[in-house]
C-alpha cells in the first residue's frame, strides 16, 4: 500500500490530543480570567461607613486568614439577591467580608445594611468610584478573595449559592 | 433522613440501571468468535435495555415533578415555584440528569436499529455488540461517579431551583433533540465498527447505514438551529451564533457528519471512499462525544458548563481515549485493505465530492484550532485569551466561496468521469440568471465591491441550480424527483449564506442611557421611552420598560423589554423585545438598572433574520425527505 502510513496519523493526532486534555483538565481556566488575579491589593484608604469604625485600609488586607472583598452599591438589584448569600457566607468561621460601597449614597446604603443585615466586618465609601477603579471593577456586584494581601479570585456578578458551594468555600478551604 | 418511599425510588432506579448494565453486558458476547453468527434474541434483550433506562429516567422525572428533594439532585436543580414545564426539563438541565438521558437514547437507538430486521446476522449481532459496549460504559459512568438517585442526609422543604436562563420552553426541547443528534452517531460509529471488523465496508453496508446519518444529521442540525434561535432572542446579545466553545463543539460533529453524508453517497453508488467513510464515522462520534461531556468538565467555560469535578472530566477523557485508540487502531490495520480501487477522473463527481470534503474538514479545522488555541495558550503561558468572531470570519470566509462553487457545479457534473464543457452547459441558464440578479441588486443597493457581487452570484447560482434541478415543469404538470431533498438542502444552504452576509452588512446598533419620555432613534425609527412597569411573573420579578415606536406621530408598537429577577436562585435575566418583520427584525434589550433616573437600553435593527431561519429550515426539510424517501423505497 502506497500511503499505508497515513492510517496511523488519526492515532498520533487523537493520543496527542488526549494528551491535551489531560493537562487542560487539571488546569483551571476560570481562576486566570482578570488581570488583577494574582496581584496584589491596590493601595487605598477608605472612610468607613459606621461611624464607630476606623477607615478601610489595603493594610486590613494582609493576613494569614483569607478575606472577600465585596463591591457592592444600594441601587444594585443584584446585590439585593445576593446579599442572603453573603449573610450565609459571614456566619462561617474565620471568614470576613469586607465591603466596599461603590459609587452609592451612604445614607441609602446605611439603610441598605439595616434592611438586609450585615455581613461585612467593614464596608468603606467609595462615592467616586475611584478606588473601583483600582480594583478592575466593571460591574456591580464583583467579589475578590484575598490571602495576604493578594487577590487570589475574582468573582463577577453576584455570587449564586450553588457557587458559594462549589468555588468560593472551596478556594477558602485551600486557603486556609 | 430521606423518606421511605424515595430510598425505595432510588433503590428500584438504581436496580434498573443495573439490569440495563448486565444486559448489555451479555449482548457484547457477539464479539466473541463463537457467537457471532447466532441469532440471539437481540430484540428481547435490547428492547429490556431500553424499557429498563426508560423506567430509570421516569423515576427521575416522577422525582422532579413532584418535588421530592431527598433526591440530590432534585435539591440541588429545583424549586416547588418552578413552573411545571421547567420542573420537568429541570431532569435533563444539569450533569447527572443528562447523562441519563443520553444512555436512554443510546438505548433507544440501539432498540430501533434491533428492531429493524436486518438480513445480514453477523454486522447486525456486532452492531448491537458495539452500541451494547458504549451502553455499558456510560451506565457505568452514571453508576459509579455522577449517579442522579443520590439522597439527601438532611430534610430538606426547599430546592435550590435552576438557573433562570435555562428557563425557556425552547431550551427545555434543545438539549434532547441536539442529544438525539449526537447520540445517533454512535450508531453510525458502531456500523463502522463492525464494518470493519467484519471486512465488509461496501454498498449494502452503506445502503444500510446511510439513513441512520441522515436520522441523525437532522436531529443535530435542528439542535443546533433551537440553540441558536434561543440564544438568539433569550441572551440578548445581538445576534445568534457567537463562536462559543459550546456552539463550536455542536458545529465540529455537524461538519464531519455533513462530509459523510456525501461520502456514503459515494460508497452506495460507486464502492469507494471506504477508509473517508470510516474515518468521517469515527470521528463523527468522538466529536459527539467531546461535544457533550468534555465542553462540561470545565476544561471550556461557557454558559453551558455544568460545574462538576474534575474526577468525571477524566473518566470521560479515558472512556474516549480508548474508544478512539481502540478504533483508529482498527482502521489502521484494516483500512488500506478496505479500499477498493476503483478509479475516477479529474472531472467527474466523485472528485468534486471529495474536494467538498476537504473544504468542509478544513472549516472543522479552523474551528477546532480556534476552540483549543485559548486552552492551548493558557496551559504553556497561563494567559488567558479568547478568540473573536473576527478569526472565524476571515479564514472561513474564503473557504465558503469555494465550498459555494463546488456545491453549485458538483451535482452536475457526472460519476466516475464528466466533462467541464457539459457541466456549464447545464447550468448556463441558471449561472446568467444568478448572474443578472447579482448586478441587479448590487445596482438597486449601491454595492459595488467586487466581492459582494461575487457573494451575491455564487449564492444565487447555488440556489437557483439546485431549485431547478429538484423540480422539474413541463407543460402539463410539475414533477418532483427523488433529488428534491438533497436540493432543498442545497438551496437553504446558499439562501442561509446569503441572509448571514446580508444581515451582517446591514444591522445596526445602538445604545441609550433613557430617560422616561425621552426619544431614541435608529435608522429612521423613532422610539419613545413610556413608562417603567412592575410586573409579577410566576416565580420572578420583573421591570419592564415600554418603547412605543412611532411613525407620524402615531404609536404602531409596543416594545416590552424585561429585566427578570428570579428568587430561586437569585438572578437577574433579560428578556428581550422583538418585533420580527418579514424582512427586518427590530430588538430592544435592557440592561440591569444600575443608576435609579435611567436606563441603559440597546436597540439592534437586524435584517434578514426570517430568512436565515427559513434557511436553516429548507436545510432540515430537504433531510426529513431524503429520509422519508430512503423509508418508502
Amino acid at each position: 500500500m502506497k500511503n499505508k502510513i497515513i492510517y496511523y496519523l488519526p492515532i498520533f493526532l487523537t493520543l496527542f490530543i488526549c494528551v491535551f486534555f489531560f493537562f487542560s483538565l487539571s488546569n483551571d481556566t476560570s481562576k486566570l480570567s482578570s488581570p488583577i488575579v494574582g496581584k496584589e491589593v491596590p493601595k487605598f484608604s477608605l472612610i468607613s461607613l459606621f461611624q464607630n469604625k476606623d477607615n478601610f485600609n489595603s493594610s486590613d488586607l494582609y493576613s494569614k486568614n483569607p478575606k472577600i472583598v465585596n463591591i457592592f452599591a444600594s441601587w444594585c438589584i443584584p446585590c439585593r439577591a445576593e446579599h442572603d448569600v453573603l449573610m450565609l457566607l459571614s456566619k462561617l468561621e474565620g471568614i470576613e467580608i469586607y465591603g466596599i460601597n461603590y459609587k452609592d449614597d451612604p445614607m441609602e446604603a446605611k439603610s441598605f445594611i439595616n434592611e438586609l443585615g450585615n455581613p461585612y466586618a467593614n464596608v468603606g465609601v467609595d462615592e467616586k468610584g475611584r478606588t473601583g477603579i483600582d480594583w478592575g471593577v466593571y460591574g456591580v456586584p464583583e467579589s475578590f478573595i484575598v490571602h495576604n494581601g493578594k487577590v487570589v479570585y475574582k468573582h463577577i456578578g453576584p455570587i449564586h449559592i450553588s457557587e458559594l458551594d462549589e468555588i468560593i468555600l472551596p478556594i477558602l478551604k485551600d486557603l486556609k | 433522613m430521606a423518606g421511605a418511599m424515595s430510598e425505595i425510588l432510588s433503590f428500584v432506579a438504581t436496580f434498573f440501571l443495573i439490569i440495563c448494565f448486565s444486559v448489555s453486558l451479555f449482548q457484547m458476547r457477539y464479539f466473541i468468535r463463537k457467537y457471532e453468527g447466532i441469532n440471539g434474541n437481540h430484540v428481547l434483550l435490547s428492547t429490556i435495555q431500553f424499557t429498563s433506562c426508560l423506567f430509570a429516567f421516569l423515576i427521575l422525572i416522577y422525582a422532579f415533578l413532584t418535588s421530592n428533594f431527598d433526591f440530590q439532585l432534585v435539591y440541588s436543580n429545583s424549586h416547588t415555584d418552578k413552573p411545571l414545564l421547567y420542573k420537568l426539563s429541570g431532569t435533563w438541565g444539569n450533569h447527572e440528569g443528562s447523562l441519563l438521558m443520553w444512555i436512554l437514547i443510546l438505548t433507544i437507538f440501539n432498540f430501533f436499529y434491533s428492531i429493524k430486521s436486518s438480513s445480514d446476522i453477523k454486522l447486525r449481532n456486532k452492531i448491537v455488540a458495539n452500541q451494547s459496549l458504549l451502553i455499558l460504559g456510560f451506565v457505568s459512568f452514571c453508576l459509579l461517579m455522577s449517579s442522579p438517585f443520590i439522597l439527601m442526609k438532611g430534610n430538606f422543604s426547599q430546592g435550590l431551583g435552576l438557573n433562570p436562563i435555562l428557563q425557556d420552553p425552547l431550551l427545555a426541547i434543545h438539549p434532547p433533540i441536539l442529544y438525539f443528534g449526537y447520540v445517533g452517531f454512535s450508531l453510525v460509529f458502531s456500523f463502522a465498527i463492525a464494518g470493519m471488523l467484519n471486512n465488509q465496508v461496501n454498498k449494502e453496508w452503506a445502503s444500510a447505514l446511510k439513513p441512520w446519518i441522515l436520522i441523525a444529521w437532522v436531529f443535530l442540525t435542528l439542535g443546533i438551529a433551537l440553540g441558536s434561535f434561543w440564544a438568539y432572542y433569550e441572551l440578548g446579545w445581538g445576534g445568534f451564533w457567537f463562536w462559543d466553545p459550546v456552539e463550536n463543539a455542536s458545529l465540529m460533529p455537524w461538519l464531519s457528519a455533513t462530509a459523510l453524508l456525501h461520502c456514503i453517497m459515494v460508497l452506495e453508488k460507486r464502492n469507494m471512499f471506504q477508509s473517508w467513510t470510516i474515518l468521517l464515522s469515527i470521528l463523527t462520534f468522538s466529536l459527539s462525544l467531546v461535544g457533550t461531556f468534555l465542553v462540561r468538565s470545565g476544561i471550556l467555560n461557557s454558559v453551558h458548563t455544568f460545574a462538576s469535578d474534575p474526577g468525571r472530566g477524566l473518566f470521560i477523557l479515558l472512556f474516549l481515549a480508548i474508544v478512539l485508540l481502540f478504533s483508529f487502531g482498527l482502521f489502521a490495520s484494516k483500512g488500506s485493505s478496505l479500499e477498493k480501487s476503483n478509479s475516477f477522473a479529474a472531472v467527474s463527481r466523485e472528485s468534486g465530492i471529495l474536494v467538498n470534503n476537504w473544504l468542509l474538514l478544513t472549516i472543522l479545522f479552523i474551528v477546532f484550532l480556534g476552540t483549543i488555541y485559548p486552552l492551548f495558550i493558557d496551559l504553556i503561558f497561563e494567559k488567558s485569551l479568547t478568540v473573536g468572531p473576527q478569526y472565524y470570519v476571515v479564514t472561513i470566509a474564503p473557504i465558503v466561496f469555494l465550498l459555494l462553487i463546488f456545491m453549485t457545479i458538483t451535482p452536475f457534473i457526472s460519476w466516475a468521469k464528466g466533462s467541464i464543457s457539459q457541466t456549464i452547459i447545464k447550468i448556463k441558464y441558471s449561472s446568467i440568471l444568478s448572474l443578472t440578479l447579482a448586478f441587479a441588486i448590487s445596482l438597486y443597493f449601491d454595492l459595488f465591491s467586487i466581492t459582494q457581487i461575487i457573494i451575491l452570484f455564487l449564492s444565487f447560482s447555488l440556489i437557483i441550480t439546485s431549485l431547478f434541478s429538484g423540480i422539474q415543469v413541463s407543460k402539463s404538470n410539475i414533477i418532483v424527483k427523488s433529488i428534491l431533498g438533497k436540493t432543498l438542502s442545497h438551496a437553504g444552504f446558499g439562501l442561509f449564506i446569503l441572509s448571514v452576509i446580508a444581515n451582517a452588512t446591514y444591522s445596526e446598533e445602538k445604545i441609550y442611557d433613557a430617560k422616561i419620555k425621552d426619544i431614541l432613534e435608529i435608522n429612521g425609527h423613532k422610539f419613545v421611552f413610556e413608562k417603567i412597569n412592575h410586573v409579577e411573573g410566576e416565580n420572578y420579578n420583573s421591570i419592564q420598560a415600554v418603547f412605543n415606536l412611532q411613525e407620524d406621530n402615531k404609536v404602531v408598537e409596543q416594545f416590552m423589554p424585561e429585566i427578570r429577577f428570579y428568587n430561586d436562585p437569585p438572578t437577574a435575566t433579560s428578556e428581550t423585545s422583538i418585533l420580527y418583520g418579514l424582512f427586518s427584525d427590530i430588538y430592544i434589550v435592557m440592561n440591569v438598572p444600575q443608576y435609579q433616573d435611567s436606563i441603559s437600553v440597546r436597540i439592534h435593527v437586524k435584517p434578514f433574520m426570517n430568512f436565515i431561519w427559513l434557511s436553516v429550515f429548507m436545510i432540515i426539510i430537504g433531510g426529513v425527505l431524503s429520509i422519508i424517501y430512503r423509508i418508502k423505497n
